[in-house]
């Protein structure tokens, strides 16, 4: 009687989740089409969970611990409650059974419970989520009782245990109907984000550090997926691909994007949980953010916000104010902490892409950076030969088209930067010193397009990336180097797109390389305090984070970390076009980054970047110096004439 | 408006020489060379503004091409035969070691020298006018003097090229011998190199004609040349834009070093080296008309002293390169500077004009402000970090004390300067009070900045005592507590105040003033000057032949327009003898140095000024207390060597006592005095 009334009831209600589920895909499958590979996709779903997504839960050990027995507790409940309705019967043994994934998610939902009443993190949502700890309890609490009264074969009066079966049928309903608007929505969009996901190359079985940037096709043609006109980038929630509308759906508002977010840190108005959330809200037909109960964009309150499914995303009064879309720096932090897998920065890219392409949108700097850039191929709007005119004294051997050599150097724009031009000095001054056979493009190298692509201004992008692939591809090199990352990361990962295939190293793994080849003798060890600050694009984008701290040591410096280090640093601030678009915060980025070097007591803070170099260098007051790391290298090998 | 950067460190091609950035300095003549030759010191001085970032420096000043035109009286270059090569060699090796370009200068001076020095030759021209400066007349240039003055031309320039040289300029400005054809005040011929101006320029053709057979077309050759000489008889801005036109349009020169004015006078020669009373870049103009018309680079010199100013030069069009060669004295390394986004630590030229004043006065060129200028063998400019960290206590915050601060925070040692006044900057603060002077305040501007920066524990308004110092537990203690005004110790000396009192506003000048002057200054010239201006009848006495007869020529003459403009009465060779009070004025005796006869002036007030006596009390105090007894070990002093250590078993300190208030001198000598003996504390 009682098994099968919990059947009866577990089944029901998993059933209207299912439902639930169909009808909320409903609102993914709105966007446009995308190739996804389901059949290898839902083959490399467990692994992703189990390997990727437990890779990112696990760096807070309490909220792995919970979620497991929470999670699996669940479910083992939930298969065994199907199972004893359509299969195996309620024996004690069974019932025991229960019991103890019962106790299991007991322990699982005290903790969770603990957690949000009296841990508090200030970035949990509330609203429906805090109703969670009580509908945990409620079903496996009376389960609970019901099961061991089962397995010591029901000495509770029936009709309590149908009380308490019921009580457990609401709690059960309201975690399901969670599926819709609340916490176990992502459950199911996660798992189904998880297999369709945009960016597979990411999880661990793939070996890209690619973004979800594909090229967009410039020249005009129709919309199939529509039937629309053809627009460049995302205006409304539909222009999205549904597997990302899918992954936006997958948000489980843990609220981890916002404690990383280096804007969110300085007060700018952008709260990635909140970005996210405004996209999901924006899927439905009449949408407003007032039902949203977690922390806000700063300096914007909730309720202002209103959208659709076709309706313009980007707005003073739409779902995302402009200032939210043109603060993010674009460095990651958020999609490196996701434990959904969200892709919050292509995202914010594709809106970009929009308010640029079609709209003419882009804030005031970063309009005049890319009007430059259209006319001279340099964001100063200078002629391409004075890039070189910090090296005038170093004649620079350039590579002629045909020509070869070892290490083709890519100086980037920071050549029209007087800071940057000391580490660039320092540089190719190591490079001597060590016998690198090297040489440079001269004129033909252009801008490489990183901060158009990251402004949403494709077209510029993709006319600069074409006529630098061509001019490489002129020249043979076994490899390139830069000190830029943002130029690493282009050429390396964004430029395969255009038909350029090259080995491209950063010149801290150049150096270090030159260090322990025995190229470059140590003769001057730095023995200073030193604090790395890892860009962005060498770290979360690339992976390096090892090679610039192998340097440091290796010139004896006394290295020491900030709290936020390696794939989890925090962003200077100058990335995607951050500085050119200004949004006011309350502090500075750069601020921000430089109390965390404060923090470690650290004389220097050595940075491999040259936005970093600029930002940091930009924090006023008293504070460590700021050293490009081929400066520190080149004064430690410094040989005596 | 841009950064100076943005316009300034932007390379300039001239045929194959790519000069690296917009910033030179000129070639001049610091009085360095030695044998006719630019050996080590000269060397060194020019290769730390290499060092520093400079674009381009040319060096040898008037660098002379034939045994007429003298050089060793200047100790300056003669490439007048191939023994200079070799030093050429090593001297550019020197500066492209760096990154820069170095040129030289070649001239014949024709008249515009001496002839009773070196070979004692006749000094040749033009035509046989005498030249006012040098007190000669030439002789008038003959065909074997074409001949062989032109031939010395191309061979002196062979002799650039050999060295490994960049290029160079021929000078035909400050009335040389090329511009002593060119203009119409000198050139009284009626051969073909005089009228007109076709003719006046034919001779300077020539010479260009024959170094470019010398040396070809490629080789990078230019010219110094005014860009208006300022004077009725003179070569007019039209005139000048005609010659560097005709010069260029024939592919003779390869660019055109202008400056205004010429220096046949005394005033002219101040006016054509501007110092601290003119405007910056005053002659700006003057480059500009003839960049407008020469279609070749326009180099441009004459106070550029800031760099926001020269890149206005060569941002606006003006010039192409903006020469800097005052501002390069005071601070070699101002274009690293710029480079480094360090523009506040650059120590700017304040104009005062120490270093040419003192070449004409027959002594080398140094830097009111910075002693390592010309010292580069023994003094860095780039202060080494010490290998102990000491604790220093300086007192006083003059000039000496505050370099000595300065010197000791880049050893990395933990200072602390005690200033009695509420602002630092001791006799510097009353010598700018003077009308023009007011520039020299920049010297304690940049130092007391540098101080703040380096951390330095300033504490102003501090009276200094031993137990002060004392409690510091300092290892070093350094006494630059100045002097006090020296009143004489003639008869009625009390009756008389000092340049001090007038300056600080603590007299006012009034009625009539007698200003005697017994040290030949500024200070009593530019007192006389402050004290006219507001108002007094003054005259100023002298036992000297002339009134500030220790000012360098740069200055001097700007002295004596002003006195002269304000009506000052001067009077020369007399002696302040006695001083006495007649009713409730005073009456000063004056005795004739020469004839001993005396004059009496009754006057309202008397102000005298004869330097200064060391404040030394604290120096006395603290001195059995110390542990060397206040002796500063000169050899090792001169040697560069740290002084020597002298423990007493109890620690305590040693004492030093710097600048005035040793004996007084000048800034330079107290500035001197605080590096050279810091830099090894």
């Amino acid at each position: 009687m009682i098994a099968t009334a919990l059947t009866t009831v577990v089944l029901a209600v998993l059933a209207i989740g299912a439902a639930l589920a169909v009808w909320q895909s409903r609102r993914w499958l709105a966007g446009r089409p995308a190739t996804v590979d389901v059949v290898a996709g839902l083959r490399a779903l467990p692994g992703r969970y189990l390997v990727d997504v437990h890779h990112v839960v696990g760096r807070t050990p309490f909220n792995a611990r919970f979620h497991a027995l929470v999670a699996g507790g669940f479910l083992a409940a939930l298969a065994l409650l199907v199972a004893m309705g359509v299969a195996i019967g309620g024996s004690r043994i069974v019932w025991l059974l229960l019991a103890v994934v019962l106790a299991a998610m007991l322990a699982g939902a005290l903790m969770v419970r603990y957690r949000r009443r009296v841990v508090r993190p200030r970035e949990l949502s509330q609203g429906r989520f805090a109703r969670l700890p009580l509908s945990l309890l409620g079903f496996s609490g009376c389960l609970l009782v019901v099961a061991l009264d089962q397995s010591l074969g029901g000495v509770m009066p029936e009709a309590l245990a149908l009380v308490l079966v019921a009580l457990a049928g609401v709690a059960l309903a309201d975690l399901v109907w969670g599926v819709w608007k609340g916490p176990l929505k992502h459950a199911v969009h996660g798992a189904l984000h998880l297999a369709f996901h945009p960016r597979p190359a990411r999880f661990h079985d793939g070996a890209g550090r690619d973004t979800g940037l594909t090229p967009l096709p410039l020249a005009p043609q129709g919309d199939a997926g529509t039937g629309g006109p053809s627009a460049l980038g995302v205006e409304r929630p539909v222009d999205f691909a549904w597997n990302r509308l899918l992954g936006f759906d997958a948000c489980v508002q843990c609220g981890r994007c916002e404690t990383v977010c280096p804007a969110y840190a300085a007060g700018l108005p952008l709260n990635p949980k909140k970005l996210v959330q405004d996209l999901v809200v924006a899927m439905d037909g009449r949408a407003s953010d007032a039902a949203y109960a977690g922390n806000p964009h700063p300096g914007r309150g909730v309720g202002k916000a209103h959208g659709g499914a076709a309706l313009p995303l980007v707005g003073p009064g739409a779902m995302i104010h402009p200032d939210t879309l043109w603060s993010c720096t674009t460095c990651r932090a958020c999609v490196q902490e996701c434990p959904m897998m969200i892709e919050h920065v292509d995202a914010v890219v594709d809106l970009r892409r929009f308010q640029t392409l079609e709209l003419g949108a882009t804030p005031a700097k970063a309009a005049v950076m890319l009007e430059e850039l259209r006319a001279t191929d340099t964001p100063g709007g200078r002629a391409l030969a004075r890039r070189w005119d910090w090296a005038a004294d170093l004649s620079l051997p350039r590579l002629p088209a045909g020509g070869s050599c070892d290490t083709l150097l890519w100086v980037g724009d920071g050549a029209f930067d007087l800071r940057v031009q000391r580490a660039l000095r320092a540089l190719v001054l190591l490079l001597r010193r060590a016998g690198v056979d090297f040489a440079v493009l001269g004129d033909e190298e252009l801008d490489c397009g990183d901060v158009a692509r990251r402004l949403g201004d494709e077209a510029t992008f993709q006319s600069l990336a074409v006529r630098n692939v061509a001019a490489l591809n002129a020249r043979r090199f076994t490899r390139i180097v830069t000190a830029d990352p943002h130029a690493l990361h282009t050429l390396r990962n964004e430029y395969p797109a255009f038909g350029g295939d090259w080995t491209v190293v950063h010149h801290t793994a150049l150096l270090l390389e030159l260090v322990t080849g025995g190229a470059l003798t140590v003769t001057k060890p730095v023995g200073r305090s030193v604090t790395f600050h890892d860009p962005c694009y060498l770290g979360r984008y690339n992976g390096e984070i090892e090679a610039p701290r192998a340097l440091l040591d290796a010139i004896g410096v006394e290295r020491r970390e900030m709290l936020r280090a390696g794939m989890r640093s925090s962003c200077c601030g100058g990335g995607g076009g951050a500085p050119l678009t200004d949004v006011a915060g309350e502090r500075r980025i750069p601020d921000v980054r430089m109390e965390h070097a404060r923090e470690t007591g650290a004389a220097l803070v050595a940075v491999a970047c040259p936005n970093c170099a600029l930002m940091l260098e930009g924090v006023v007051g008293p504070r460590p110096e700021v050293a490009e790391i081929a400066e520190l290298v080149l004064a430690a090998t410094e040989t005596t004439r | 408006m841009s950064s100076p950067a943005e316009a300034l460190l932007k390379p300039l091609q001239i045929k194959h020489l790519t000069i690296r950035n917009r910033v030179m300095s000129t070639s001049h003549a610091p009085g360095y060379g030695s044998e006719g030759k630019p050996k080590e010191r000269y060397q060194l001085y020019h290769e730390e503004k290499a060092r520093g970032g400079i674009g381009l420096t040319m060096f040898g000043g008037s660098s002379s091409v034939a045994v007429d035109s003298p050089a060793a009286p200047w100790n300056q270059i003669s490439v007048a035969d191939d023994s200079v090569i070799p030093f050429f060699r090593e001297f550019s090796d020197r500066v492209h070691r760096h990154g820069a370009a170095l040129m030289i200068q070649l001239t014949h001076m024709g008249r515009r020298t001496r002839w009773d020095t070196e070979n004692w030759l006749p000094t040749v021209s033009a035509s046989a006018a005498r030249e006012p400066a040098h007190r000669n007349t030439p002789k008038e240039m003959e065909d074997f003097d074409f001949k062989r003055i032109i031939a010395g031309y191309a061979a002196a320039a062979r002799r650039c090229k050999e060295g490994g040289l960049d290029g160079f300029e021929l000078s035909a400005a400050h009335g040389h011998l090329i511009d002593q054809f060119w203009s119409p005040s000198v050139n009284r011929r009626t051969d073909k190199y005089g009228g007109s101006l076709e003719n006046r320029m034919r001779f300077g053709i020539e010479v260009f004609e024959a170094i470019r057979a010398e040396v070809g077309d490629d080789y990078v050759v230019g010219m110094r040349m005014s860009g208006d000489e300022l004077i009725d008889d003179g070569l007019s801005h039209e005139d000048c834009i005609a010659i560097a036109r005709t010069y260029a349009e024939r592919g003779l020169i390869d660019f055109v070093n202008v400056l205004g004015g010429q220096a046949r006078d005394h005033l002219a020669h101040a006016i054509s080296l501007p110092n601290m009373s003119f405007p910056v870049a005053p002659f700006l103009h003057l480059a500009s008309g003839i960049k407008r018309e020469a279609g070749i680079p326009v180099f441009h010199a004459q106070r550029v002293t800031d760099l926001a100013t020269a890149a206005r030069a060569v941002e606006e069009g003006h010039v192409d390169m903006v020469a800097m060669t005052r501002a390069h004295i005071a601070d070699p390394h101002l274009v690293r500077k710029l480079m480094e986004g360090r523009l506040d630590d650059v120590r700017q030229c304040v104009g005062a004009g120490y270093c040419i004043d003192r070449i004409y006065v027959g002594g080398d060129a140094l830097c009111i402000q910075n002693a390592a200028t010309g010292r580069e063998r023994t003094m860095p400019h780039v202060i080494p970090k010490a290998e102990r960290k000491r604790r220093v206590v300086v007192v006083g915050g003059g000039p000496g004390g505050l370099e000595a601060a300065r010197v000791c925070a880049e050893r990395g040692h933990s200072v602390v300067l005690l200033e009695r006044n509420a602002a630092p900057g001791g006799q510097i603060g009353i010598a700018a009070k003077a009308t023009w002077r007011e520039a020299m305040s920049g010297i304690t501007r940049w130092l007391s900045q540098q101080t703040i920066k380096l951390g330095v524990d300033v504490r102003l308004g501090v009276e200094a005592d031993r137990a002060a110092i004392e409690a510091e537990n300092p290892d070093v203690v350094i006494l630059a507590t100045g002097g006090r005004p020296n009143r004489g110790d003639f008869k009625g000396a009390d009756l008389a105040v000092s340049t001090w009192d007038v300056l600080t506003g603590a007299v006012e000048p009034t009625g009539t003033v007698l200003m005697y002057d017994g040290t030949g200054q500024h200070h009593g010239a530019s007192c006389a000057e402050f004290m006219a201006k507001r108002g007094a009848l003054v005259e100023i006495a002298t036992p000297d032949r002339m009134v500030a007869e220790e000012v360098g020529t740069t200055n001097q003459p700007i002295h004596l327009r002003e006195l002269y403009k304000l009506n000052v009465m001067m009077t020369t060779n007399h002696q302040l003898v006695e001083i006495y009070q007649e009713g409730n004025r005073r009456v000063a005796v004056l005795r004739n140095e020469y004839t001993h006869e005396e004059e009496e002036r009754l006057v309202d007030q008397i102000v005298v000024e004869l330097g200064t006596l060391p404040n030394d009390a604290l120096y006395f105090d603290l001195k059995d207390h110390s542990l060397n007894r206040g002796e500063t070990d000169l050899d090792s002093l001169i040697a560069g060597r740290p002084q020597p250590v002298q423990a007493n078993g109890h620690g305590g300190y040693t004492l030093h006592r710097i600048g005035d208030a040793v004996a007084g001198r000048n800034i330079h000598a107290a500035i001197y005095d605080a590096a050279r003996l810091c830099k090894d504390i």
